[in-house]
Order: C-alpha cells, then sequence, then structure tokens
C-alpha cells in the first residue's frame, strides 16, 4: 500500500467518553491538523419544546455550543487547526455525504455495540457509515460498549 | 442513497410499533369484550363506580349492536367494525387499568351500597400531596411570595445553564395543563358534587402545589445539559437516575421506562384524540355541520398539528402559545364580569359552597361524595404527582433545582385555585348545576361539561359561547402541541433522538382518530394512561423526598440570609455567591 501524503480524516464525534480517544487517534493518522475533520451531527430541532417555543434554542445555538464544547476538548488535547463540522440530519447519512464532499481518505468510527431493541430502532451509526462510505472506515470498539 | 436509508429505519420502527400493536390486540382480544365506565383526566367525568359491572357490559354490547346496524349503510362501515372490535380489545384493559386505579378504597371498610366512590388513584395523589406539604413546612404558603417574584425574573441570570427564563418554563407547563379540564370537567364536577365541590377541589388543588414542587425540583436536580445546549429532563432522568443515588438502580430504570410508556399512551390519548373528541363537541355547537361530518374536524386538527410536527412550521405552534395565556386571560375576564354583574349573589354562592362542602343537599352523595368529586376535578385538572410538568420545567436556566420547583408551586394555584374556580364560581352563581331544563340535564347526563358552562355563560353574556368554542379550539390545539413535546421527549428516552418522525406520525394518527373514534373505551384507555403516570412517578418522589428536603432547606436558609442577588430591573451576568 502506497502511504498516502496529506491524508484527510474524518472523525465523528458524539460527546460520549471516548470523544478524545477518538480524536487522538485521528491525530495519529493526520501528518497536519488541518487534515483532521471532527463531525458532529445534530438531531433535527423539535418543535415544541421550551426553548424553541421562547426561540431561545435554535439551530445556530447549537451549533455554536457543540463548537465550544468542542473547542474545549480540542484545548485539552492541545492542538489547534482542527477542522470541525456541525451538519444536522441522520448522523450516518451525514457523515459519509461530507466525507465524500471534502474527499477524506478514511474515517474512523467509535461504536455504541448497541443491540436489542435500540439496535433494531436506531440501526448503527457506524454500520451505515460502513454501508454508506465512499473511502475506508475504522470502527473504533468503544471502552464503554455493551 | 439517502431515502432507502431513511425509509429502512422508518419501516423498520413502523414493523416494531405493530408487532407490539398486534401483540397487545391479540392477547385482549382473546379476552373478549368487557366495558367498563372509568373516570377520565381532561374533560369529563364518568362515573367510576360501574367498573366492570354487568350493566356496563350490556350498554357496550347495545352500542356495539347499534353501530353494526348503522356501519351496514355506511361507506364506513369497515372502520366502523376495526373501531368496535378495537374497542372491545380496549375494553379488557380498561377494565384492568381503572380495576386498579379506581378501586374503591371505601370498600373493605363499608357495608356494600355505602361505598364512599374513592378511587385509589385519587386517594394516592392526594395523600402523596399532603405528605408533600406537611415535609415541605407548607412551602406552598411561605414561598408564594418568592415564587411570584421569581417568576417575574428578580432572580433570573441569563448565564445559568438552561434554555428558557423561570416564567417561560411556567408558561409552557401550563399550556398543557389549563385546557379543556377547566372549562369542560368542573361544570360537570359542580353538577355532580353540587357547589361543595369547588371547596374540595380549592383544598386538593392547594396541597397539589406541593407535588408539583417536588417533582419540577427533582426534574431540574437530574436534568441532562446535551452539548447542544438542550435539555433533557423529566421523571424517566430522576426516576433512573435518583433511585439509582439510592442503590436502586434497576428498580428506577423500571420505574422510568413504565412512565414513559404511559406517558407515550396518555400523549396519543388524554393528550391528543381526548382533545380533539371533547373540543369538537364544544366546536359543534357552533358549526353544526360538523355533527355529521367529524372526519372533517379530524382532518382540520391533524392538518393543523401536522405542520407543526412534521412540517416544521413552528411558528404555528408560538403563536398559538402566546394566543392562549390570552384567550386564558378573556375567560377568566369574562368569569369576573360574570361575577360583579351579579355581585350582590355572591356572598349567597359562597355559603352555598362552604355549606355544599360540610353538609351537602340530598343527592350530591355526602360530604365523601362531594368531597371525592372536588378532589377528583383538581387532581386531574392540574396533574400534579402525574410527573408530565416536570420534563417541561426542567428547561428552565437556573442553578437551583429548587427554585425552579418553587415557581412549578404556581401551576396548581393558576391552574385549580385560579381558572377552575373561576368556571365552578360561575356554574353556582348562574344556577345551571341545578337546572332542571331537559337540555341541561342532557348535557350533564352526556358529560357535555363545556356545552354546560357555554349555557352558563350565555345567560349572561349571549355571543359568549362563540368566543368559548374558539376559546376551547385553542386550549386543545396547544395542549396537544404540549402534550406531543411530552411525548416526544419519552419516546426519545426509550428509543433514541433519531427516531422520532415515527412517534410523530403515530401521533397524527391518534389526532385523525379521535374526532371519528365513538368507542368510549379506547379514549378512556389513553386517557387512563396520564393517571396511570402518578404510580411511578409517586414512587419516586417519596423515595427521593429526603434529597428534596435537604435542598430545600440549603436553599432557604441562603434565601433568608440574602445570598441571592436580586435583578431589578435588568437581569446582570453576576451570580451569587
Amino acid at each position: 500500500m502506497i502511504p498516502l501524503k496529506h491524508p484527510t480524516v474524518v472523525v465523528p464525534v458524539d460527546f460520549s467518553d471516548d470523544t478524545e480517544a477518538a480524536i487522538r487517534s485521528g491525530l495519529e493518522r493526520v501528518d497536519d491538523p488541518s487534515g483532521l475533520h471532527v463531525v458532529h451531527v445534530l438531531v433535527p430541532l423539535d418543535y415544541a419544546s421550551p426553548g424553541v417555543m421562547f426561540g431561545t434554542i435554535s439551530d445556530a445555538s447549537r451549533e455554536k455550543a457543540i463548537r465550544e464544547n468542542l473547542g474545549k476538548i480540542l484545548a485539552k488535547i492541545g492542538v489547534a487547526g482542527v477542522q470541525v463540522a456541525v451538519p444536522i440530519g441522520d448522523p450516518g447519512l451525514k457523515i459519509t455525504d461530507y466525507a465524500k464532499d471534502i474527499n477524506a481518505d478514511l474515517i474512523i468510527v467509535p461504536s455504541h455495540g448497541f443491540h436489542g431493541v435500540k439496535r433494531f430502532l436506531l440501526g448503527s451509526t457506524a454500520e451505515r457509515i460502513i454501508r454508506h462510505a465512499h473511502c475506508s472506515v475504522l470502527v473504533l470498539r468503544r471502552r464503554d460498549a455493551d | 442513497m439517502q431515502i432507502p436509508t431513511v425509509a429502512t429505519a422508518f419501516l423498520r420502527s413502523l414493523l416494531l410499533a405493530a408487532i407490539l400493536l398486534f401483540t397487545a390486540c391479540g392477547s385482549v382480544l382473546a379476552q373478549g369484550p368487557v366495558a367498563s365506565d372509568a373516570e377520565t383526566t381532561s374533560g369529563v367525568d364518568v362515573s367510576a363506580d360501574e367498573v366492570g359491572s354487568d350493566e356496563a357490559a350490556g350498554s357496550s354490547a347495545a352500542v356495539a349492536a347499534s353501530s353494526a346496524e348503522e356501519s351496514a349503510d355506511e361507506a364506513l362501515g369497515f372502520m366502523k367494525r376495526f373501531e368496535n372490535k378495537a374497542n372491545d380489545a380496549a375494553g379488557w384493559l380498561v377494565n384492568v387499568i381503572a380495576t386498579v386505579l379506581f378501586y374503591d378504597i371505601s370498600k373493605p371498610f363499608v357495608a356494600e351500597g355505602q361505598e364512599w366512590g374513592l378511587a385509589a388513584v385519587v386517594a394516592y395523589l392526594v395523600l402523596a400531596a399532603t405528605f408533600f406539604t406537611l415535609l415541605t413546612g407548607f412551602l406552598n404558603l411561605r414561598a408564594f411570595k418568592h415564587a411570584v417574584l421569581v417568576t417575574m425574573g428578580k432572580y433570573d441570570d441569563p448565564t445559568d445553564p438552561g434554555e428558557v427564563s423561570h416564567f417561560q418554563a411556567l408558561a409552557a407547563a401550563l399550556s398543557a395543563t389549563v385546557g379543556l379540564g377547566n372549562i369542560a370537567g368542573v361544570a360537570i364536577a359542580v353538577a355532580i358534587g353540587g357547589p361543595g365541590a369547588t371547596f374540595w377541589m380549592i383544598v386538593a388543588g392547594f396541597l397539589g402545589m406541593s407535588s408539583k414542587f417536588m417533582e419540577c425540583t427533582l426534574g431540574q436536580k437530574y436534568r441532562e445539559v446535551r452539548p447542544d445546549g438542550r435539555i433533557m429532563g423529566g421523571a424517566m432522568f430522576y426516576l433512573s437516575k435518583g433511585l439509582g443515588e439510592l442503590g436502586l438502580g434497576p428498580f428506577g430504570k423500571v420505574l422510568a421506562v413504565v412512565f414513559a410508556i404511559l406517558c407515550i399512551g396518555g400523549s396519543f390519548g388524554g393528550g391528543n384524540s381526548f382533545q380533539v373528541s371533547q373540543s369538537m363537541n364544544a366546536v359543534n355547537e357552533q358549526l353544526t355541520f360538523l355533527k355529521d361530518m367529524p372526519w372533517i374536524y379530524g382532518l382540520t386538527m391533524a392538518f393543523l398539528v401536522g405542520l407543526v410536527i412534521l412540517g416544521g412550521i413552528r411558528r404555528i405552534a408560538q403563536v398559538a402559545e402566546k394566543i392562549v395565556p390570552l384567550m386564558c386571560g378573556i375567560y377568566v375576564t369574562a368569569c369576573l364580569f360574570i361575577l360583579l354583574k351579579n355581585v350582590t349573589e355572591i356572598p349567597a354562592a359562597l355559603t352555598a359552597i362552604l355549606e355544599g362542602a360540610f353538609s351537602p343537599a340530598a343527592g350530591y352523595g355526602g360530604v365523601v361524595g362531594v368531597l371525592v368529586t372536588g378532589f377528583k376535578r383538581a387532581a386531574f385538572s392540574n396533574e400534579a404527582g402525574v410527573g408530565s410538568a416536570a420534563i417541561a420545567h426542567s428547561a428552565a436556566k437556573t442553578d437551583y433545582p429548587v427554585r425552579e420547583g418553587i415557581v412549578a408551586l404556581l401551576e396548581p394555584f393558576i391552574d385549580t385555585v385560579c381558572v377552575c374556580t373561576m368556571t365552578a364560581l360561575v356554574i353556582v352563581i348562574t344556577g345551571v348545576y341545578a337546572d332542571q331544563s331537559p337540555a341541561v340535564r342532557e348535557f350533564i347526563a352526556t358529560n357535555q361539561g363545556a356545552a354546560l358552562t357555554a349555557e352558563g355563560m350565555r345567560r349572561e353574556i349571549t355571543w359568549f359561547p362563540y368566543v368559548l368554542s374558539a376559546a376551547t379550539f385553542l386550549f386543545a390545539y396547544s395542549t396537544m402541541i404540549s402534550w406531543s413535546y411530552y411525548g416526544e421527549r419519552c419516546w426519545a428516552y426509550l428509543f433514541g433522538d433519531g427516531s422520532s418522525l415515527v412517534y410523530r406520525i403515530l401521533f397524527l394518527i391518534c389526532t385523525f382518530l379521535g374526532s371519528i373514534v365513538s368507542a368510549t373505551n379506547i379514549l378512556e384507555l389513553s386517557d387512563l394512561m396520564i393517571l396511570a403516570m402518578a404510580v411511578p412517578n409517586i414512587i419516586g418522589l417519596v423515595l427521593l423526598s429526603p434529597k428534596v428536603r435537604r435542598d430545600l432547606t440549603a436553599y432557604w436558609r441562603m434565601y433568608k440570609a440574602g445570598e441571592f442577588i436580586v435583578v431589578s430591573p435588568a437581569p446582570v451576568a453576576e451570580k451569587s455567591a
């Protein structure tokens, strides 16, 4: 295999305990932090929670909060220049769409390993990413996987 | 590429829902039809005494038979048959739940035929409320002024974590509770229990303030702040996390899941279908063509709700939420106007209420009968102890859970002690509850409470029934939107954020069904679920009450020591120590 030059890696995160580990794993595989794209997909906003009713929560405020929270994690790791994206929609699809748009070389995804009803209802984001990705996918087993 | 994946997820969820539904239906169909009359939360009171009796079963069979005859000529024949089958199935479940919730707890103690009609769930709610009132040292009295000041924004700190201000959280929670029950249910309660029921309703509303305090404090205490700033809270969180801290993790999880399932069921029924069917009764007094074509109303409602929950047009919901307080204001003003117009009769009305509470006239079931009627109405109207409001109150911006709990005290006060009492006074003063004219008797016999209130108000302000119909429609609409939010939060708790589309579609189907399903069992079953939520919720509240008490003591000490920053008039961004 020919080593990649300036590889682009996408790391989807959901702020679970393994977020930091996933980002570190991504950093190991890029030669420059700017090649690392950390993506958090927001589920569409509901319509009747008090925050939505009174206009204090919006997609813009949510994106801002995510960027701030991700910023804290990145600062803790001590890395600068990482790209952050916060699309809204179905996590599996938005991540693969994003990876395709930036022509990523690799997606690194932590997996919940859900079983039972949750698995049946939600499917697995990791599974969907594998199915739809145009590039290679590395699945990290999460410490809290059940 | 996108569509197949979304469709797969949707079909997958639908399949699961269908499996669950058919399993439930299959098992109940095997049991055969059993009908029952049970209490309903939001508007109509049906006597709970004949639960499972032969008489009730007979009347259900008669209804089924007559519906079958009609269905032969109707294009909707299949629909009717399906409805009858589903009604029989629901009847079995209603019977089981109602037998437990409405078990007359006086039965073992008094002679047959002398029972008090004191449903277990009502006793459970009132006992718990009394316990919490004593435990918090009558916080509903001593924190009242503080509650008003906090709601006015005197302690607001915009940097505190949360979504909305105290006032906004209270308004959101009120839109789910103030509604048809305040107009329709109260009128029927006064008709059944006499003027004295008003007194006991106020007493129960006052005690209910303490239950609300407990559940909303806990809702705040165990809420989750998501990375995107959204708040997730409610009974399911304090049941699982709170009881987990007490070393009762698995038990708490079970209670949380039971609560969430009941809340979803309640949101389909009492918070949805029931609102449609009840508001339709009021609206079709003005728009008479709806009596023959109820499906038009169902489709309209489903369309309007769908615009918001599927179409994402949040603006409509926002406007409705803003009109509702206005409607509430108009309603209370109209009531006050009627009271002022009859100011000379107020002393007599108050006497009737007090005398009726302790020595009621014949025909109202004695003191206990009156007391139970009043208690029931309060419990069903303000939903204190049910745990639903904690979902909305958990969104308030604050560092002190107790503070939002204190704001929540005002909810039963506004709902029951103010709005319900207004309706009751109008019903008493206009004398419509004791009117012997056939039209009024018909309203009472068929539990058309909204029509009864409209009749009372029409006697004083001839055009007001039109306003009342519009108000009823809006109350129903905003209650539905609020309950769909409660239900969706519970759905998300069980199945994750990503599957809410399935919930929303099921919700709209129930909206439509509310207009055409006349089957009482189905409506009652869905409505019973809201009351049943109190069972897991109050177990949690009692077990967690020492924690709340500790937090309250600490908060009250700081408050009395003047350690909180009072912002006036503009909020400042500094926090108190």
